[in-house]
């Protein structure tokens, strides 16, 4: 059950969540973040805002989708030729990637009518297919070998700031879609796509809205990651691990929930670069016995376990009807 | 006035003709029964009619409009809705949240939030101090209820119920029964429902339709009906056929 307690979405939860974003942002003035640590941060934000981007689609609508990636490396790719080809300012350059994979994910449509574990497939085989024709198209991508994009410095500092305000305003967005009449229709439709139909909703049109918006958002974090590491290949952006990622940090963090994402991403960023260095191999299987514990025995995540934590501190206010 | 009408209504499934030339009409604030054996095509004619299926051929007008090519979804939009046999809920939303989502769409002329339109269709139905419940926690006959509460805040003006008095204890399918009466009286609604439950269906309807083998074999009040020759074979069969090999 989608039920979020109380404490998260109470008003202290709001200003917990103001003064979260307000510590983090004067984080690397005050404390002299080391570049390792700054590193760590920015990326993880643009992975909060992907993995949230990316539960709009899996745990408001429950449609799992295994190709994510193809968004952000069109994201990726698309603002970094902007970038070299018309040298517009970075952020327009985010945009028109954003822009461009959220009409690439409306190309989805037809899968749509796919629910379920076949529409996951689905995905897989698309997001496959996207990496491939990406690697190929060399004139757009550089091929196998990539782009390098105009290393620039005080944008690399400072992106840590355009990628917490990027983060901040995703999961600001997702409370907002959750707690909304738009939330409602989406969980309608992830329980029941006929009977939401019997009520007046079109599930084609809802599922086609919220693809393109999670496209988008996923596309955009695909274009700060590509500011960000000034170097892109198609085979990381593209990649199936990233697409996986995406599914890996919504199922650790809590699948349908606005804090799931968050706290999942955070785990993921920090696991993944610890097991990346320690276990170069190992790091996918690793990450797959912890997908069918966190299924096993809590298929809310961390979400789940902290609402229990939470109960077992404080009863009276857990039992309490949202 | 003619509310609901169907016009040489005909489905096939590969080489079962479900239903096979179908013409009917519902008046408004008429109550409509479908009775047919198992198989007869019931089911059948509420999908048509929902638009959760598509017609191999003939035509569907509401209030003297063609509606055939509407899909579900927007066939609501025109004042079409329907319940299930098998109650199909969200069970990821509370009680309450269930019939928003449904009066969200509700068609226009529909005044005050949502949520107060809900709380009324809610309290009509009977279903009140259950709104932040799942419901997963109510009884069958309440979650009838609610599919029908659900129904009924799209602001329809036909309700297609598919066997709603089955599986409910004979006080409860008392109640029902009062409730679809007071779904026609008090909100002019036309109703088609199917039931299996023969005398919840004959004292219920002001006219009831015969289905047999997607044949539509007679029509007329439940008293015609019940005397009618060709639905008493329907129903039990002829004697040379139960003595056929």
């Amino acid at each position: 059950m989608t039920v979020i307690p109380p404490s998260i979405a109470s008003r202290r939860a709001v200003v917990a969540f103001a003064a979260a974003c307000v510590i983090l942002a004067i984080l690397p003035p005050v404390v002299e973040l080391s570049a390792y640590a700054h590193n760590l941060m920015t990326l993880g934000f643009l992975m909060v805002a992907g993995a949230l981007a990316w539960n709009w689609m899996g745990g408001f609508v429950g449609q799992i989708s295994f190709g994510h990636a193809a968004m952000f490396g069109l994201g990726g790719f698309v603002a970094g030729r902007l970038m070299l080809g018309l040298h517009l300012p970075a952020p327009v350059c985010w945009l028109g990637g954003a822009i461009v994979a959220g009409i690439f994910a409306l190309g989805a449509h037809p899968m749509l009518r796919l629910r379920g574990p076949y529409f996951s497939i689905a995905t897989i085989g698309a997001g496959e297919a996207s990496r491939l024709v990406f690697t190929y198209w060399e004139r757009f991508t550089g091929g196998a070998s990539g782009l390098s994009l105009p290393l620039d410095r005080d944008l690399k500092y400072q992106l840590y700031w355009w990628a917490l305000a990027f983060a901040a305003l995703v999961a600001a967005g997702s409370v907002v879609i959750r707690r909304s009449s738009l939330g409602l229709k989406l969980l309608a439709i992830k329980a029941d796509a006929d009977a939401a139909a019997d009520v007046g909703i079109s599930a084609t049109f809802y599922q086609d809205l919220i693809f393109a918006l999670s496209g988008a958002v996923v596309g955009l974090s695909g274009g700060l990651y590509a500011s960000y590491v000034s170097y892109i290949e198609p085979s990381d952006m593209f990649g199936f691990d990233r697409s996986i990622s995406f599914v890996l940090m919504a199922v650790i963090g809590g699948i349908g929930t606005s804090l799931g994402p968050v706290l999942g991403a955070a785990v993921f960023v920090l696991v993944r670069t610890y097991l990346v260095a320690s276990y170069p191999d190992l790091y996918l299987g690793i990450y797959g016995v912890l997908l069918i514990f966190i299924i096993l025995f809590e298929p809310r995540g961390l979400t789940g376990v902290l609402q229990r934590v939470l109960r077992r501190i404080r009863p009276a206010s857990g039992a309490a009807p949202p | 006035m003619t509310r609901l009408s169907t016009r040489g209504l005909t489905k096939r499934f590969g080489g079962l003709c479900a239903l096979d030339g179908v013409e009917l009409d519902l008046d408004e604030r008429e109550i409509l029964g479908v009775i047919g054996p198992n198989g007869a095509g019931k089911t059948t004619l509420f999908s048509l009619i929902a638009g959760s299926i598509r017609p191999t051929s003939g035509d569907i007008f509401l209030d003297g409009e063609r509606v055939t090519g509407l899909p579900a979804h927007r066939r609501v939009g025109a004042g079409i809705v329907r319940t299930h046999q098998i109650v199909r809920l969200f069970g990821n939303l509370t009680v309450l949240e269930n019939v928003v989502v449904a009066a969200m769409h509700a068609r226009g002329g529909a005044t005050g939030s949502a949520r107060d339109r809900a709380a009324e269709v809610l309290a009509f139905v009977g279903l009140t101090g259950r709104d932040g419940h799942y419901p997963g926690t109510l009884t069958l006959a309440g979650r009838k209820r609610l599919e029908l509460a659900r129904a009924l805040a799209t602001g329809p003006r036909v309700v297609l119920l598919d066997e709603v008095v089955a599986g409910v204890n004979p006080a409860e399918a008392l109640a029902f029964a009062a409730l679809i009466r007071r779904i026609r009286d008090e909100r002019g609604i036309s109703v088609i429902l199917t039931e299996h439950v023969m005398p919840a269906v004959m004292s219920l309807s002001d006219r009831v339709i015969v289905l047999d083998r997607g044949k539509l074999i007679a029509l007329g009040t439940p008293r015609e009906v019940a005397a009618n020759p060709r639905v008493i074979t329907a129903y039990l069969g002829t004697a040379a056929e139960e003595a056929a090999p």
